[in-house]
């Protein structure tokens, strides 16, 4: 079960390698040049709205579309002019695209049929992992008798029975309701790990993204914005479609107004000419009258009455509250900042003990390192 | 009140129901003519009369004998079967290649291989008959098979585009990324996946074939009758119930060879206007 | 020894990353070598298709003479400036435009039936459609012979019911052959008018009925502009057919409808002048292509491409 990852660390320790891939159809750019590597044995995903550019860049890996320029490397082998026949891949789509007139076994020995293997042999893997994926008895039924969760598990079981070098993923857990979708979220990564296997997850679903992976490449408009861990990609978004594409930021454009010290910036808002400065914590450095957009996540803000304020807190009012059962959405108003900013606090006790009134003055803080600065876009 | 409202209700049902109507009496217009054809072929009277008063089977036995008639329907069958099988080796290679292609050509070629179904047939025969015969192929089955084949192809070129594009093309990309070459793709996936296609199109040309007069009337011999022609001469020689026996006898054939469309494919696909 | 692997893949692939990918790996052409496959097909169609026609056109050109012939617009001339010829013409295209206009109408309330009301006897409604199309139509012209003939059904049933006196003439005349062409051709306008009245949505009607349109006026309004490109596909192919048969004039007019497939039947049976008959297979054949035009336009602008 571990000589996927034995064979392919032994190699190069690189599962998959992307050196300036470019696709365009009919003069529009699909993928711009793009380069990104995936180290052996850990779970990508490639995340990003529809028309991004990640599904080209799943079909450019497994070599159903051929690259205008660049070259894919797979597990230490140059596999660009390759057919996908020839690629050691396994892949399950979107649909999972069982074979409807075979049974669930032959379906998953199709692969080892393809490679002329003795029969005993594919017989003793099928078997094999069938068991795995925890469907030992289902062997003779047919696609259509299965549930959309089974079905997912016999796609798995026939990309990974050729025990191949990579495997990609399709939107795997688009078409099951939520309950399912997070019961194999967690299967996939527990399968993904036990063998060891290089894995590229193309995906829309962010919680997905960040749930499932060990990396996280954003595209957006056919390029490469950030390139991380899901943490890396959370708690500190490059720019700004990575903050917002990933959870909810509050965006804020902030003039610089002077540096206090090397830590440290003043700040206020840009949108009016004057108004509450604030001291931002932060490693930019940036003169005196220039712009800035900084992200903080809603979870992040901190808020009680006034009466209870912190030092460094910035003075709001309450325009709306939204109990959403396990937290609470404040919208505030800080003067000065034309769009409100939301906030969430979690609900730990009965609900009205969060509660404040619309009209409330608050107070406004939070730690240092959560406000990020965005890159100019 | 509930009786404001019961009036209601069939106010809104009057529309329906008057559309029902009609589309029942025009169902009886449609099937009329073919009623009455199965209804004189059990008539025990010497020629055609209506109303029918007498029931036999005596022109089912006549047909037995009129050995011009069956002669033909053989000849026919052979001839339906022959130009189903060269229409499919023709056709079927061209509908997968087209079936997945998106180019102007691909367009271009599609329209041209369905153009015979637009052409006047019997424009067709009379160039057919001059070309072949300046071919020495003349009055021969080979003449009336190149001439059923021609209409055929359409048939069939348009009947597996539509199932083998609606099979789509996931599950060659997963059997391509499990190892399989082109070759093993093909036998393993495609054949299977759109068999029933290839077989419903060339049962179309089939039908085509069995009923085509207009083509065939041209290639007409002694030795190269095909049944709608003969049936044809003896319209217009004898009119007794005998004709409507074989045109009931054919009926059934095509009302079982529908069936079997219906079951495989279904009839979408006849139903496409071009 | 990881590293060094490393190394050296990465040292060819940044000598190859300027290099673009040939196109001999084009994964796209696997599947289907291109469009080699459609050459059979094509070369026997222009070979027994193109070819037979090409050379009929020729031979309309052509007049023959003892001496060996030459070019002539001859037999076209006899076409169109001969009054019977070009009554003839006429006659076929008034003809075709009379049985589609009532195929038009006739067929248009069954298309509604079937796409709004007929739910799951959808299919056995399409099963009954295609079913004539596919039985003889010798049979079917037959049986309407049964039917209108003097001491037919029709007549027998109006005698008997008494609205009429005398026994209707309805064969040997153009009241027969329009019946006979309306009961062949109907369906296809019925399916071709249903497969655009599928695609109206219905959400328009109902809009439309909120906004205090009576259901007459919806129809009038909505539906029916909305499905004029069906009735538009219909009509074209419906007319098409119209023009090219000649068994149901054969059949059940008796002479007393002669359009041009017909006189192209009974020039080759008679008299056996084939450049004459070949010039009027080529004006068939240009009001086939002018038909055939005309719904490709009309295809293209539905989106239904295919």
């Amino acid at each position: 079960m571990n000589s996927c990852a034995t064979k392919v660390s032994a190699e190069t320790g690189i599962g998959l390698q992307l050196v300036q891939v470019s696709k365009s159809f009919g003069g529009v750019a699909a993928l711009r040049p793009s380069s990104f590597s995936v180290p052996a044995g850990r779970m990508c995903a490639l995340l990003g709205p529809s028309g991004c550019g990640k599904t080209t860049t799943l079909r450019i890996i497994a070599g159903f579309e051929t690259p205008d320029a660049g070259r894919v490397v797979i597990a230490g082998q140059d596999r660009t002019d390759d057919p996908p026949q020839r690629r050691k891949l396994g892949m399950v789509f979107q649909n999972y695209s069982l074979f409807p007139h075979m049974t669930v076994e032959q379906n998953v020995a199709f692969g080892l049929r393809m490679a002329r293997l003795p029969r005993a042999e594919i017989e003793a893997r099928t078997h094999r992992m069938l068991d795995i994926v925890h469907l030992p008895q289902h062997g003779e039924r047919y696609p259509n008798q299965l549930s959309g969760g089974q079905q997912q598990r016999v796609a798995l079981a026939r990309s990974l029975v050729t025990e191949p070098s990579m495997l990609l993923l399709d939107e795997p857990l688009g078409a099951l309701d939520k309950n399912l979708r997070e019961e194999m979220q967690f299967e996939l990564r527990q399968l993904q790990r036990e063998f060891g296997i290089t894995t590229l997850l193309v995906t829309h679903d962010q919680e997905e993204a960040l749930t499932m992976s060990d990396m996280i490449v954003v595209m957006n408009r056919g390029e490469i914005l950030q390139v991380g861990t899901p943490t890396e990609v959370y708690e500190r978004p490059r720019n700004r479609f990575v903050s917002e594409f990933l959870g909810t930021s509050n965006i804020l454009t902030l003039i610089v107004t002077g540096r206090p010290d090397a830590d440290t910036l003043r700040v206020r808002s840009a949108e009016a000419s004057e108004g509450a400065e604030f001291c931002l914590p932060t490693s930019t450095t940036a003169e005196p009258g220039r712009a800035i957009t900084v992200a903080i996540r809603p979870e992040h803000l901190h808020v009680v009455p006034l009466a209870d304020r912190m030092p460094h807190g910035l003075t709001a009012t309450v325009t709306g509250s939204v109990f959403r059962g396990a937290s609470r959405v404040f919208q505030l108003r800080i003067p000065g900042f034309a769009r409100p900013l939301f906030a969430y606090r979690q609900v730990t006790g009965p609900a009205s003990a969060t509660a404040l009134p619309v009209g409330a003055p608050v107070s406004v803080s939070w730690t240092p390192g959560a406000m990020r600065v965005l890159d100019d876009e | 009140m509930s009786e404001t409202r019961v009036l209601r209700q069939v106010e809104r049902r009057i529309p329906q129901a008057l559309l029902l109507g009609y589309v029942l009496v025009f169902f009886v217009f449609l099937l009329a003519p073919i009623f009455f054809v199965v209804l004189v072929s059990f008539s025990d009277a010497a020629f055609i009369t209506f109303p029918v008063t007498d029931f036999s089977l005596r022109w089912y036995y006549r047909l037995l004998e009129y050995t011009p008639l069956l002669a033909s329907l053989w000849f026919s069958l052979k001839l339906a079967a022959a130009s189903a099988i060269l229409a499919a080796i023709l056709g079927v290679p061209a509908a997968l290649a087209l079936a997945r292609s998106t180019s102007r050509v691909a367009d271009v070629v599609s329209t041209f291989l369905l153009a015979p179904l637009s052409i006047p047939m019997i424009l067709l025969g009379v160039a057919l008959l001059y070309y072949l015969s300046a071919m020495g192929l003349g009055l021969s089955f080979i003449s009336l098979l190149i001439a059923h084949t021609v209409v055929s192809i359409p048939y069939v070129v348009r009947t597996v585009v539509a199932v083998y594009r609606s099979v789509g093309r996931d599950y060659e990309e997963s059997a391509a990324i499990l190892g399989a070459s082109n070759r093993q793709i093909f036998t393993y996936i495609t054949l299977p996946l759109i068999g029933s296609g290839i077989f419903s199109g060339m049962l179309f040309a089939i039908l085509i074939s069995l009923d085509n007069l207009s083509l065939s009337l041209f290639f007409g011999s002694a030795q190269t009758n095909t049944l709608p022609v003969v049936m044809l001469s003896y319209l217009q020689n004898q009119f007794d119930p005998a004709i409507a026996a074989i045109g009931s006898v054919q009926m059934a054939i095509a009302f079982v060879v529908l069936l079997m469309i219906e079951r495989t494919v279904g009839l979408e696909y006849m139903s496409s206007p071009s | 020894m990881t590293s060094d692997r490393a190394q050296l893949v990465n040292a060819s692939l940044a000598a190859r990353v300027a290099m673009p990918a040939p196109a001999s790996a084009r994964p796209g052409a696997q599947f289907a070598a291109g469009l080699l496959p459609v050459l059979p097909a094509v070369a026997f169609l222009l070979l027994f298709f193109v070819a037979p026609l090409v050379q009929n056109g020729a031979h309309s050109i052509w007049l023959p003479s003892p001496q060996g012939g030459r070019l002539s617009a001859a037999y076209y001339a006899k076409l169109f400036f001969d009054s019977y010829y070009l009554t003839v013409i006429g006659q076929t295209l008034l003809l075709s435009v009379i049985v589609t206009a009532i195929c038009a109408v006739l067929g248009y309330p069954v298309a509604y039936f079937m796409v709004r009301h007929a739910g799951r006897w959808t299919g056995l409604i399409i099963f009954l459609l295609v079913a004539p199309l596919l039985t003889s139509i010798i049979m079917r012209t037959f049986g309407w012979s049964v039917i209108l003939a003097r001491n037919g059904v029709l007549n027998s049933t109006l005698l008997g019911l008494g609205f009429i006196e005398r026994p209707l003439r309805l064969l040997q005349g153009p009241s027969s052959v329009i019946i006979g062409l309306v009961h062949v051709l109907v369906p296809f306008m019925v399916i071709s008018i249903a497969a655009v009245l599928k695609g109206v949505d219905r959400r328009l009607e109902e809009a439309a009925q909120l906004l205090g349109a009576g259901r007459l006026r919806t129809f009038r309004e909505v539906t029916l502009p909305l499905s004029l490109d069906g009735v538009a596909t219909g009509s074209i192919v419906v007319f098409m057919l119209a023009n090219g048969s000649f068994l149901t004039m054969l059949l059940l007019g008796g002479g007393s409808v002669v359009t041009l497939p017909l006189l192209i039947y009974q020039q080759f049976l008679l008299v056996q002048n084939l450049g004459f008959a070949a010039a009027m297979g080529n004006v068939l054949l240009a009001l086939a292509v002018l038909s055939l035009f005309l719904q490709l336009r009309l295809i293209r602008r539905q989106g239904v491409h295919r």
